[in-house]
């Protein structure tokens, strides 16, 4: 069945195939195209750096009206991203515009690993070792990178 | 000094044809997008998803607010109703006119 959700989905998996951003990828589940599994690389020159770390979207028929839930599903260790893997971004929340698609949407997780908000934090250790303590928290973040690794290679 | 001058009438004109290609196809690409709905990536001289569905394909028209931003009439209709702004440029929505 094709619904307006579905429709504007296929667009916007046509557009990131045609036009890839650059250090995020994403496709659809082969039978849900309301369900996506995404890929962010860490940016370079950053704590994050070499991090291949997996998300997962999920759309409701409400798209683009309404965001879709977007999950980290390897860990993660962000001042802005829950234990569950839950982040907390404006343009997800508050801020969302239906202009968006799913490049933006990744490109603006991808930019907040280095841009974090300790204002609002979803991982109270994150954002205190961050603003506190940046050698402590930049090993924590290492240690995720290197369990994105493992992760990529055993889970796919 | 016959040689060199023969030479460099060969080469320049094949530098300036690939120039000119590059240029043309930039422009194209440009004036595609403005004319696209930024709601649902259909270009608003069509008719918008919805309407593609639903088959009211000659009901479907374009809505410009004062912002100069175009959209889909029925996708701008969806969007105001939770938040009463242009979804590019974020400022209060005030409709200009309505149109095919
Ligand atoms: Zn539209
Ligand atoms: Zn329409
Ligand atoms: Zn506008």
């Amino acid at each position: 069945m094709s619904t307006p959700a579905r429709r504007r989905l296929m667009r916007d998996f046509k557009k990131i195939q045609d036009d890839p951003p650059t250090g995020v990828s994403g496709a659809p589940e082969d039978q849900n195209i309301m369900v996506w599994n995404a890929l962010i690389f860490g940016p370079e020159n950053t704590p994050f750096e070499d991090g291949t770390f997996k998300l997962k979207i999920e759309f409701t028929e409400e798209y683009p009206n309404k965001p879709p839930s977007v999950k980290f599903v390897s860990n993660m260790f962000h001042p802005n991203v829950y234990a569950d893997g839950g982040i907390c971004l404006d343009i997800l929340q508050n801020r969302w515009s239906p202009t968006y698609d799913v490049s933006s949407i990744l490109t603006s997780i991808q930019s907040l690993l280095d841009e974090p908000n300790p204002n609002s934090p979803a991982n109270n250790q994150a954002a205190q070792l961050y603003t506190d303590n940046r050698r402590e928290y930049e090993k924590k973040v290492c240690k995720v990178v290197e369990e994105s690794w493992t992760n990529a290679y055993t889970k796919s | 000094m016959a040689d060199d001058a023969s030479d460099n009438a060969h080469e320049k004109p094949t530098q300036l044809f690939t120039l000119k290609k590059w240029n043309a196809v930039a422009v194209w690409n440009w004036d595609v997008e403005c004319d696209t709905c930024a709601i649902c990536r259909v270009q608003v001289m069509d008719a918008c998803l919805r309407c593609q569905a639903d088959n009211k394909q000659d009901e479907c028209v374009v809505v410009w607010g004062e912002c100069n931003h175009s959209f889909h009439n029925c996708c701008m209709a969806l969007w105001v109703e939770q938040n009463n702004r242009c979804p590019l440029c974020q400022k209060a929505w005030v409709i200009q006119g309505t149109g095919k």
